[in-house]
């Protein structure tokens, strides 16, 4: 029952592996260290993308000014791309064990569009409703919303591969068009669009720390990581295991919620992040989790990071927002995967 | 050269009107309607329309025809579904015809209503070809990059259909004055640049854009080069305004304009960087009412109203 008691139950599922596992752990290491030092080198380097003069020599020369620019705009930015980069490549990785599809994420299952449609909700009723209660309303939506595909997902007959994925991206297509339909009456579907397109050119110093909530949510998915694997079994399985399924579930349902509502209500949406890292990952390293946590992670923070110095550089001095970026490359990787992995089944 | 062949052309229409007119005196077609018979051929955008002189019912899509109309004391019949600012106000009564959304006409109300003539512009010009199966339709759009030529063309049209041409050039004619008078001022008040804020995202608009009066007509210098075709502007990051410094920013805050402010464009706008411009430090940030610039546009009262904001903040 008690919680120290699943890693072992996982590890022990692997003894054929275990053996390998120990020598290769030191390697891996490595070359995890190595990855975060090129993501971090890359964070660097984004620091000095920007319309204003701030360079390295600058700042080392104790320039006032450029000093104050990083604190104000281009740190917060970069920490800011790296926060939702990470958080929403874990969300979409928890998501995919907790139904156990490789072709669902929090945008493809009507996660995201509850969030949106939550903040339409608050901006309709309460104009000036300060950021927190809007991010609010939107976890409570967007927790209705995933709630809601896991029990359709849980009354389908059959579960194949496919159908999962349709189902989910139905469920979000009719949430999507509420949505559509309210801010068509309102006037708002400007407005709309500016919170499905993630763009960061608005952040700053004070306009995004709330982004800070979703790196817990992502520790606290980490250090869960394996029973979302457990769970994703079946009630059954998890339940001879000594686990509380539902209870995993319920968790696993307010992470992916929380960190999509966070994200869309601070930046807006990043589409496709949530189903193409975790999948490449799984790709490089195999389906270990909690080795496939910390890469999830790192290389969802990279992915957004290019994408957001190629928005920032591909039409200086203006900007291209991350979302559409990321859609286009995105939707290129994207396929290229399910083409993969039709060869192989195939 | 280009309006005096139209007037050449708008008078041998008229002649050959006449001509038809007292030609077919006796005829089938004949004398019930002769008075209403009395058209003229308005050459717009998307072609010639032969439109009844001072029409009954009159259906229009856009806000700023609306206000020339009332600038005119002329009523519209049938107007689009939005949320009209004060100066509109009478149009949000219900008992008005509502003909669709500002950019989706309703047909089959338009067509029930039976309307002398429709008066389209850019968001419904795409819709010119069904809405002419209903009933003689003119596109009166602006053209952005040449604003006020094309906006008097505008009048000039709207006070022809409803014969009120000599109180369209007394109006036009005093904007022309107020112009001037702005210019002289516009040209020792350095740099300005124009913004708009949504959802806490800022786009910037150059000359040639929908908000390119400012730098067009009343020329106020620009700071950048902005090339906006689109009428949605450029998406610009705090450090874009403080690299280049404003003398005067313009503001139009696009969520109060929907009446949903999602986030006041003075909150978005309250941060270090852009209290590092010059139009801060000289409090020279101009809040443009969002109705009439972003809702209404070019109109014979509301074109008045911008130049008058513009010339507050020089």
């Amino acid at each position: 029952m008690s919680a120290p008691v699943l890693p072992e139950t996982v590890a022990a599922d692997e003894i054929p592996a275990a053996a390998v596992r120990r020598t290769r752990k030191i390697s891996e290491t490595t070359w995890l260290v190595l990855g975060s030092a090129g993501v971090l080198g890359l964070a660097f380097a984004s620091l000095f993308v920007g319309v204003s003069d701030v360079t390295l020599p600058q700042l080392l020369s104790g320039d006032a000014e450029a000093w104050e620019l990083l604190w104000i705009s281009r740190l917060p930015r970069t920490l800011a791309v790296l926060l939702a980069g990470t958080a929403v490549a874990v969300a979409g990785l928890i998501m995919q064990l907790m139904v156990r599809n490789r072709f669902v994420e929090p945008s493809t299952v009507g996660t995201v569009e509850s969030a949106t449609l939550g903040i339409l909700v608050v901006t309709v009723a309460l104009p000036a409703a300060p950021m927190i209660l809007k991010m609010g309303v939107a976890s409570v939506f967007a927790l209705g919303g995933t709630a809601l595909f896991l029990a359709v997902l849980s009354r389908l007959p059959v579960r194949n591969t496919l159908l999962v994925p349709i189902v989910g991206i139905m469920l979000g297509g009719v949430i999507g068009s509420v949505t559509t339909f309210f801010a068509y009456k309102y006037d708002l579907l400007q407005t709309l669009s500016n919170w499905m397109i993630g763009d960061f050119s608005g952040v700053l110093r004070g306009r995004y720390e709330l982004l800070w909530i979703v790196a817990i949510l992502t520790v606290i998915g980490y250090v869960a990581a394996d029973r979302f694997t457990v769970a994703g079994l079946g009630a059954d399985f998890t339940t001879n295991l000594g686990l509380n399924h539902k209870a995993i579930m319920r968790l696993g349902l307010v992470l992916v919620s929380l960190i999509s509502a966070v994200v869309v209500t601070t930046v807006g949406a990043v589409p496709f992040l949530g189903l193409i890292v975790p999948n490449i990952v799984s790709l490089l390293f195999g389906d270990n989790l909690r080795r496939a946590v910390p890469w999830t992670a790192l290389f969802g923070a990279g992915f957004v990071l290019v994408c957001d110095v190629i928005g920032r550089t591909i039409r200086y001095p203006y900007e291209v927002p991350v979302g559409m970026v990321m859609s286009v490359l995105g939707a290129t990787v994207f396929l290229a995967l399910l083409l993969r992995t039709r060869k192989s089944h195939g | 050269m280009k309006i005096s062949f139209r007037t050449a052309l708008g008078a041998v229409a008229a002649g050959v009107s006449l001509l038809a007119l007292t030609a077919c005196g006796g005829s089938t077609e004949s004398g019930a309607n002769a008075a209403d018979a009395k058209t003229v051929e308005i050459t717009h955008k998307q072609g010639t329309t032969k439109v009844p002189v001072n029409p009954e019912t009159v259906y229009t899509f856009d806000l700023g025809v609306l206000d020339s109309m009332n600038a005119l004391g002329l009523e519209a019949d049938g107007v689009p579904e939005t949320n009209y600012p004060e100066s509109l106000a009478k149009y949000n009564d219900a008992k008005v015809t509502k003909i669709g959304s500002m950019k989706e006409p309703d047909f089959e109300a338009i067509s029930n209503g039976n309307p002398d003539l429709i008066i389209i512009t850019g968001r419904t010009s795409g819709s010119y070809a069904e809405l002419s199966k209903i009933a003689p339709t003119v596109d009166l759009s602006v053209d952005a990059t040449n604003p006020l030529e094309s906006f008097k063309e505008q009048a000039g049209k709207i006070g022809k259909i409803f014969d009120v041409e000599t109180k369209v050039d007394e109006q036009l004619a005093a904007l022309d004055t107020k112009i001037t008078d702005t210019k002289a001022k516009s040209a020792n008040a350095g740099k300005g640049l124009i913004i708009m804020t949504s959802g806490g995202e800022l786009t910037a608009y150059g000359a040639g854009s929908r908000f390119g009066l400012i730098h067009d007509v009343l020329g106020v210098a620009t700071v950048a080069d902005i090339k906006s075709e689109g009428a949605h502007g450029e998406s610009i990051s705090f450090e874009f305004l403080k690299t280049n410094n404003p003398d005067t920013l313009y503001v139009v805050d696009r969520d109060s304009a929907m009446g949903t402010a999602g986030e006041a464009s003075k909150a978005v706008l309250d941060n270090e960087l852009v209290k590092s411009t010059n139009a801060a430090k000289n409090e020279k940030i101009v809040n443009l009412d969002s109705n009439a610039w972003y809702m209404i546009g070019y109109g014979l009262n509301n074109t008045n109203k911008m130049i008058d904001e513009v010339a507050a903040g020089l």
